[in-house]
């Protein structure tokens, strides 16, 4: 397993628009293994190869249903809407509200090139929406309503109310 | 992309936390919700309901889940077993959410915890009770009367046991009965800012509600408020969050001008402050504490009051301080104690509980009142009281103190109203019940040192 270091909001990488993948190479694979690795020792659901500073069309994804592997993904199909939290492990410690389509036809390669069409509603559109938009440089904070806000964890003291 | 939080998720989490952990439900729940300040208000409520009613109703959850599941649930994975619960809560008692959306989520969330293999189990069980919910059939209460109020009131049977033989069947419905009503917050108006009138008049003002307490003119009960902190009487000192069974410490210690009061076991500290404040300004009150952290916390509560008469110290209330001895007029000794008088507002309490803990708790109950009793002078006044009901921790210490140390009762008439007044006060003590009492289950009684002892100790 090998861990890669998450690139966080500012740096330029997530900033740029990133090329297809041709060809499928070991270094590729080793990659996507990575991304997925470094996934989920972060706790995520979703990551983008611009996240770890690779600017390749690849996105990992695991919503609790099995890791899922797109390379070069285009959304076919979108429709209806969701509004709820969203958060990216380029921005640790915040979130925002933010709304999406309900639901999401997207057509991709697998990790051997093989291409495959995926439906996903809810929690995978939203997955599939946020780490797309990564592919082309997008952060989802440019679509919150309202503010962003703090999510990090502090200590908090112990007291008593009177008996 | 970050996992986004899922509000049952968390409402899983605290279970867990508190039914395997052992952690205390109101400190968890505390730092839960300052941690999802950020979450709607609606988020918010549904985790505060689920998790507290599924505490509340726990025995009788688990008494549905086994009508409809052949693993009893003491043998399930601790995560399921929660997770069941309070899917089952949710389905009896909170109607806004639709049955089918209660399996789907947990089937859901115990995939998504890791229990694909569960997912079957989880869904079979849960379809079953949405079906089959109304038909279940509850013990009798004529045939298994225990069993009956402890499934309709979800207290473990030994407790019941305990409560029948000392209170009776009635008495002791009537006690769990009232743990699941809705509790008032009492407040206690400090007379020393401001007279009873103006602090009303200043509450109605913000649009709460008061309403006399029967048993202090100076409590009040006080409703429609959100948030205590932001109520300007609280900020000015003028009032003080306390119920009225321990405002009655204050009032059965009947401190005198000049009096030194101990409080060994006093955070929060309400007790000390109180009795303070009937010293108006005179004498000193020495509010005691284990902990130094509720020590702190305590001496700033007195500095924003501003009582010149009371000071915080950290001392152990189990180890003897011979520098205290026969140094006080009052001794306060409100004791750690199994709290099943205030299972109302901590309905983790009952589950936590068990015979032998409460043995323990007696022990220590017994340290300290040994260490303690030495510190009164000689006709000097010793207060124990505890937040708990049953002999055990009350009646039978009483009697053990007696017959140790030289000690007597006496009578607390003089400093209750005509309704408390009952059998046992003229002898000097007071069982409070919820239920019955307007108040949490509490127990009060006065001892007085012997002079005697001052003869016999100057004589020597």
């Amino acid at each position: 397993m090998a861990l890669r270091q998450i690139r966080i909001m500012g740096d330029e990488k997530l900033e740029k628009t990133c090329r297809p993948v041709t060809e499928m190479t070991p270094r590729t694979k080793e990659l996507i293994r990575d991304m997925l690795d470094t996934m989920y020792d972060a706790n995520g659901v979703g990551l983008a190869a611009p996240q770890v500073g690779i600017l390749k069309r690849i996105v990992v994804i695991d919503v609790g249903e099995g890791p899922i592997v797109l390379v070069n993904p285009v959304i076919l199909e979108t429709s209806g809407e969701q509004t709820g939290q969203e958060g990216c492990l380029s921005l640790p410690g915040q979130a925002g509200i933010v709304t999406r389509p309900n639901y999401v036809k997207v057509k991709a390669c697998d990790e051997n090139m093989q291409e495959f069409e995926l439906e996903g509603e809810e929690l995978l559109a939203r997955a599939i929406c946020h780490e797309c938009d990564h592919l082309d440089g997008i952060m989802y904070v440019r679509y919150v309503e309202g503010e962003l806000f703090d999510t990090s964890d502090e200590d908090y003291d112990e007291d008593e109310t009177e008996e | 992309m970050t996992k986004p939080l899922n509000i049952r998720e968390i409402a899983l989490e605290i279970l867990m936390e508190i039914t395997e952990e052992q952690a205390y439900s109101h400190v968890v729940m505390r730092q839960v919700l300052e941690k999802y300040q950020y979450l709607e208000k609606r988020d918010r409520a549904f985790i505060t309901r689920c998790v507290e009613g599924t505490l509340e109703h726990m025995i009788q959850m688990d008494y549905i889940i086994e009508q409809f599941s052949n693993v009893p649930v003491y043998n399930m994975k601790p995560l399921i077993r929660n997770l069941l619960r309070m899917s089952v809560y949710q389905m009896k008692y909170m109607d806004s959410v639709p049955d089918s959306a209660v399996c789907n989520e947990a089937v859901r969330l115990a995939q998504r915890r890791g229990f694909y293999n569960l997912k079957g189990f989880v869904n079979g069980v849960l379809r079953s009770t949405a079906r089959r919910l109304g038909q279940v059939c509850y013990p009798d209460p004529k045939m298994e009367p225990l069993h009956y109020l402890s499934v309709k009131y979800s207290f473990p049977i030994w407790m019941l046991d305990k409560w029948v033989a000392q209170f009776g069947y009635e008495t002791t419905e009537k006690i769990c009965r009232d743990t699941h009503m809705e509790k008032q917050t009492v407040v206690r108006c400090n007379l020393s800012k401001a007279s009873r009138e103006e602090i009303i008049r200043e509450l109605e003002e913000q649009g709460i509600r008061t309403e006399p307490h029967p048993y202090l003119d100076y409590a009040l009960k006080i409703s429609g408020y959100n948030y205590i902190k932001a109520i300007s009487a609280f900020k000015k000192g003028w009032i003080q969050v306390q119920d009225i069974s321990s405002m009655l410490v204050a009032e059965v210690a009947a401190p005198n001008w000049g009096d030194t009061c101990f409080d060994v076991c006093a955070a929060p500290g309400g007790k000390s402050l109180h009795v303070a404040e009937k010293l108006m300004g005179s004498g000193c009150v020495e509010a005691r504490d284990v902990s130094e952290y509720k020590v702190k916390l305590m001496q700033e509560n007195i500095d924003r009051i501003g009582a010149i008469n009371i000071q915080a110290v950290l001392k152990d209330a189990t180890v003897r301080d011979e520098a205290s001895v026969q140094k006080a007029d009052i001794v306060l000794a409100d004791v750690p104690c199994s709290g099943l008088g205030v299972i109302g507002k901590k309905q983790d309490i009952k589950y936590k509980m068990s015979e032998k803990q409460q043995q323990d708790i007696i022990r220590l109950q017994r340290r300290i009142l040994s260490a303690v009793q030495e510190y009164v002078k000689p006709g000097g006044v010793l207060i124990y009281s505890t937040c708990t009901i049953g002999a055990d921790e009350n009646q039978y210490n009483i009697k053990w103190f007696l017959d140790n140390f030289p000690f007597h009762l006496e009578s607390i008439d003089p400093y209750i109203c005509d309704e408390l007044k009952g059998r046992t006060t003229g002898g000097g003590y007071i069982q409070l019940l919820p239920g019955l009492h307007q108040s949490d289950g509490f127990f009060i009684a006065r001892l007085r040192r012997e002079e005697e002892s001052r003869a016999a100790f100057e004589e020597g």
